[in-house]
């Protein structure tokens, strides 16, 4: 299953939908994660609010191909997209393993295919950089066996792109 | 006159977050005026950046949610910016990061996320320390609390019985040592933290961790997730299972529907 996730607006979805099965629009009408693990150790893979976000894990942890579409914040998301990503933290399970030789969690749809960033925005030399490092990190956290990012000068060029 | 520090606590946790408790241990550290904050929601932004137009330091303390800062302080980074390019606030930035896995260097790219913001913001960045198996500090100071209070108990009962007060005293002491002792890097550096925000300077990017083994680390983590989950329930509640998303799971737009 290929997956994109976007916050270039509603509208798009049509467009970005020619190329993928499925598509997820990073509106921001959602709350940010808490931090209470409960979707580990009460409802798994259920976040305990239930808004839109209630089974976002569950889209991104079937999901082979991952494509995210972000505007650069600092080297890292936008606040719509690090919403859904920090409410899906149950793709995994609260046990713990190694991977690159570093602690993480095990995975609780194994392992997939492939992460794509498609950053837009204004970006530094620096941000890229943190952007780079961001990528590598994100896909071991997350399982996926190979990663790859695009740098976009506006939303229309990553629209496009997508 | 020392320059006014503003501490925030940026855990989204309203309640024993290991990042509100570092930030109080960092507030004993360090001297002068000081202001403490909890960073969860918009309702929490204007007075916190009042506090920061007559402060000369700011110490963010946060955790780290999937390798970057927690979504929830990204709009307050944007309206931070803003008040300091508009103002020309020059405040020293320092960081205090920590993370639920054993490896500090996990907060690496949090620490490299901060530094940009302080270069979009003209922020003066300082550095600040990355923490790896910060939940441990949550365990330790729970068991140094009842571990007091059974001393004290202890003490009392041989004071009524007769026997040797120094005992109870001394086990406590020798628990207490061993419980410094896995934290001893974090302590390190912690003060090391404190002495370069009272002076103003440059601290760097240091990373520590809680002084185990990581594959001991790991069952810890293992068995505290098993007993919660037991009490919460979710171990029988499909625990480990691949759960697919709802038919009418509505963040989704798919091709055909």
């Amino acid at each position: 299953m290929k997956t994109v996730i976007h916050d270039l607006g509603k509208e798009q979805n049509e467009k970005i939908l020619a190329s993928t099965d499925r598509v997820v629009c990073a509106d921001g009408r959602y709350a940010p994660c808490q931090g209470c693990f409960k979707c580990w150790t009460k409802h798994p893979a259920s976040c305990a609010m239930k808004d839109v976000l209630h089974q976002a894990c569950r889209v991104l942890g079937t999901s082979d191909d991952l494509t995210i579409i972000t505007e650069n914040r600092y080297g890292s998301y936008s606040q719509a997209v690090k919403n859904i990503l920090d409410r899906s933290i149950a793709t995994s399970t609260p046990f713990s393993t190694y991977r690159k030789g570093q602690m993480h969690h095990t995975l609780r749809y194994g392992k997939r295919n492939r992460l794509h960033l498609i950053v837009y925005g204004s970006l530094t030399d620096a941000e890229k950089n943190t952007w780079q490092l961001m990528a590598e990190r994100n896909a071991i956290n997350m399982g996926f066996r190979e990663y790859s990012i695009t740098f976009c000068a506006d939303a229309e060029e990553a629209g496009r792109t997508a | 006159m020392m320059e006014k520090t503003v501490l925030i606590n940026c855990s989204p946790k309203q309640k024993l977050s290991v990042s509100g408790f570092l930030m109080k241990c960092a507030g004993v550290l360090i001297r002068g005026k000081k202001e403490y904050f909890h960073l969860r929601t918009p309702a929490d932004y204007p007075a916190i950046l009042q506090a920061l137009k007559g402060a000369g330091k700011v110490v963010f303390v946060t955790p780290l949610y999937v390798d970057s800062i927690p979504s929830h302080m990204l709009p307050f980074m944007q309206e931070m910016e803003e008040l300091c390019r508009g103002n020309g606030l020059r405040l020293k930035v320092y960081v205090i990061a920590n993370n639920g896995f054993i490896e500090g260097k996990q907060n690496e790219p949090l620490m490299q996320v901060m530094e940009n913001f302080c270069a979009r913001s003209g922020l003066t960045w300082c550095g600040g320390i990355g923490i790896g198996g910060g939940v441990m500090l949550n365990v330790e100071r729970i068991m140094i609390t009842v571990m007091f209070g059974l001393m004290l108990l202890n003490v009392l009962l041989s004071a009524v019985q007769g026997g040797d007060v120094l005992d109870a005293v001394l086990s406590f002491g020798k628990s207490l040592l061993g419980l410094v002792i896995l934290a001893c890097g974090i302590i390190a550096f912690g003060i090391r933290l404190a002495v370069h925000i009272n002076r103003g300077t440059d601290a760097g990017k240091k990373y520590t961790r809680i002084m185990l083994p990581s594959f001991v680390f790991i069952a810890f983590a293992d068995i505290f997730f098993i007993i919660v989950s037991v009490l919460q329930g979710g171990i029988f509640r499909g625990w480990l299972s691949r759960f697919q998303p709802d038919a009418g799971c509505s963040i989704i737009t798919e091709n055909g529907k």
